[in-house]
């Protein structure tokens, strides 16, 4: 049966448990990609941070944060700021020089700069500038160095290291619930967009929504995690289930973000964008991921959360 | 100008050491050690307060005003504030700064910024010969920092400069950079001869040059990014004293091939 909480809130029609989500500590780093155009500064972007949903399965969790002015650039061009987290500084390291390697050093008319400042640093560009064979050079402007790497189009410019922080939280998240599995997509896309907006966070899943929400461990050995059988509806009478009569999808957004904050900001707007025009298409109710609060440092009510 | 100012009384007959007085070390002092602090450079044993009338008072600006060309080692060891020379610099002027701003209305001496780290030194005329060069027993020139020079410099400046940056307003001497082992040297009027004269690494950006040296190699008419980066870089951290933009295409040559030839002259694109 639904279970919503005794305190849950009604907001325009839609239900908001009286839960939290759990999130995690996590490191991220971020860097700026820039190109002659918006178009292509989007490609490299999205290139580096494909296969980046989940840091159990990809390694790392990646996403572009924004869009940037050729004014907001080291270069005054076009660029996209794209955002990597993982379990540790350490993990990020080949993550970092694995997609900048293959996925924006190769991309035509890229640059790479670095946009996190943390007193730790991890290599940007010193594994991708010996694809020079012995041509990169250097220049170092304050504190910081740049390679110039020679490329079949001029010269791929990247910055030394990047800052990672490790106050970063990983698994932010909410679970939208509804009766209409169109009109659920349509308003949980435009929580995504909204939590878009907040600087400093990133939705790693494809469109920055998962259908898939896991639990942890299996019945089966070597899975860490498997399908979160009570939010599946399908199967609502079968199990122990979360959901409610009526209930046809449930639809989930995973916010990692470089600071508690930026997290808490982005599901307070994206919890906004469900309940000001969800009900109208067919959502119920919002929920929250958590694991009884004891695995993750990070809760997030969202009774703390509604605007 | 408020903090304290040293206004020389007379001419002496001796070049006058002001190594010691940075701001940083004269806040510390009485105004008794301040004026007992050695200048000269002969056995009359200078102090301050015999050359300088001292007023003011110590703080994070230091203006030494009414000097002669014979004021040598001016902001030396200079790591924070301001000292400002309100007339000609001497020799060594800057040398091992590393953080902090020096003011040199007048003209620079010889070896200006050598062992220069960190920090900005504004020179309104002209500079000597090896401005951010390499002084006898280091192993390299300059090696961060920046230095604008408003008039014209000397020859060899950047002798084994390692990091930083020179801007001049004017033109350089012979053989700029020469032996230039990373930084940049950026010449509004224009290099004298042979610039890059055995350079490993560094750039040399400027409208012109006198004449080219043969081991120096056409690479061609490029859109650099570098340079974007730098002329950004340099507008955020310099305001008007930036350099202006070269132009969005630059000729890029290659040298001293008679060594690594990593360095590179960048001329405007034609």
């Amino acid at each position: 049966m639904s279970e919503p909480g005794t305190n849950a809130k009604i907001i325009n029609g839609v239900t908001v448990d009286d839960t939290f989500a759990e999130a995690f500590g996590m490191s991220g780093t971020g860097m700026v990609i820039t190109a002659d155009t918006m178009k292509w500064a989007r490609i490299a972007a999205v290139t580096a941070t494909g296969f980046g949903t989940s840091v159990i399965g990809c390694g790392a969790e990646c996403g572009i944060d924004r869009e940037m002015s050729p004014e907001e650039t080291p270069d005054g061009r076009p660029g996209v700021r794209v955002l990597m987290f993982g379990f540790s500084p350490e993990a990020l390291i080949p993550q970092v020089k694995n997609r900048v390697g293959q996925c924006v050093l190769t991309s035509p008319g890229s640059a790479c700069f670095a946009s996190v400042d943390a007193p730790l640093k991890i290599g940007l560009g010193q594994g991708p500038r010996f694809f020079g064979d012995g041509n990169q050079t250097a220049k170092k402007l304050g504190d910081r160095r740049y390679w110039r790497v020679p490329v079949m189009d001029g010269e791929f410019v990247i910055e030394e290291t990047v800052g990672v922080t490790t106050e970063a939280v990983g698994g932010g998240n909410l679970l939208i619930i509804g009766r209409d599995r169109a009109g659920l997509l349509e308003t949980t896309e435009a929580a995504v967009e909204a939590i878009a907006k907040v600087n400093d966070v990133i939705t790693p899943f494809p469109g920055g929504i998962v259908r898939s929400g896991s639990k942890v461990g299996s019945k089966y050995k070597g899975m860490f995690a498997s399908s979160n059988d009570a939010f599946c509806p399908t199967i609502r009478g079968a199990v122990k289930s979360e959901l409610g009569p009526g209930t046809i999808a449930v639809l989930e957004i995973v916010i990692d973000g470089l600071t508690s904050k930026s997290v808490a900001d982005a599901m307070r707007v994206g919890l906004k964008a469900v309940t000001d025009t969800g009900a109208a298409r067919g959502v119920t109710r919002v929920s929250a991921g958590n694991y009884g609060g004891k695995l993750g440092a990070h809760h997030y009510h969202l009774k703390d959360l509604i605007a | 100008m408020s903090g304290l100012i040293l206004r020389q009384k007379h001419s002496v007959a001796e070049r006058l050491n002001t190594s010691g007085l940075t701001p940083a070390k004269l806040v510390a002092l009485s105004a008794y050690d301040i004026a007992q602090l050695k200048v000269g450079s002969s056995k009359t044993d200078l102090r301050l307060g015999d050359v300088f009338d001292i007023s003011g008072t110590a703080g994070d600006i230091v203006t030494i005003e009414g000097t002669g060309a014979a004021l040598d080692f001016a902001g030396a060891g200079l790591d924070a504030g301001t000292l400002r020379i309100d007339g000609p610099a001497g020799a060594y002027a800057g040398q091992g700064m590393s953080g902090g701003r020096l003011e040199i209305t007048g003209n620079a001496g010889n070896y200006l910024a050598a062992g220069l780290t960190g920090g900005l030194i504004v020179v309104q005329g002209s500079a000597g010969d090896n401005i951010g060069g390499v002084l006898s027993g280091q192993r390299f020139g300059m090696m961060g920092g920046t230095v604008v020079v408003g008039g014209n410099i000397g020859a060899r400046a950047g002798d084994k400069m390692r990091r930083g940056t020179i801007i001049v307003r004017g033109k350089t001497g012979t053989n700029a950079g020469t032996r230039m082992l990373g930084g940049t040297i950026w010449a509004e009027g224009g290099f004298g001869l042979d610039p890059g004269f055995m350079m490993r690494r560094g750039t040399l950006i400027g409208p012109s040059v006198e004449r080219m040296l043969p081991t120096f190699a056409d690479c061609g008419r490029h859109d650099l990014l570098i340079l974007r980066i730098l002329a950004r870089y340099f507008k955020e951290t310099l305001g008007d004293l930036a350099p202006r933009p070269l132009g969005a295409f630059a000729r890029r040559i290659a040298g001293d091939m008679a060594t690594i030839g990593k360095g590179e002259i960048l001329l405007p694109a034609a």
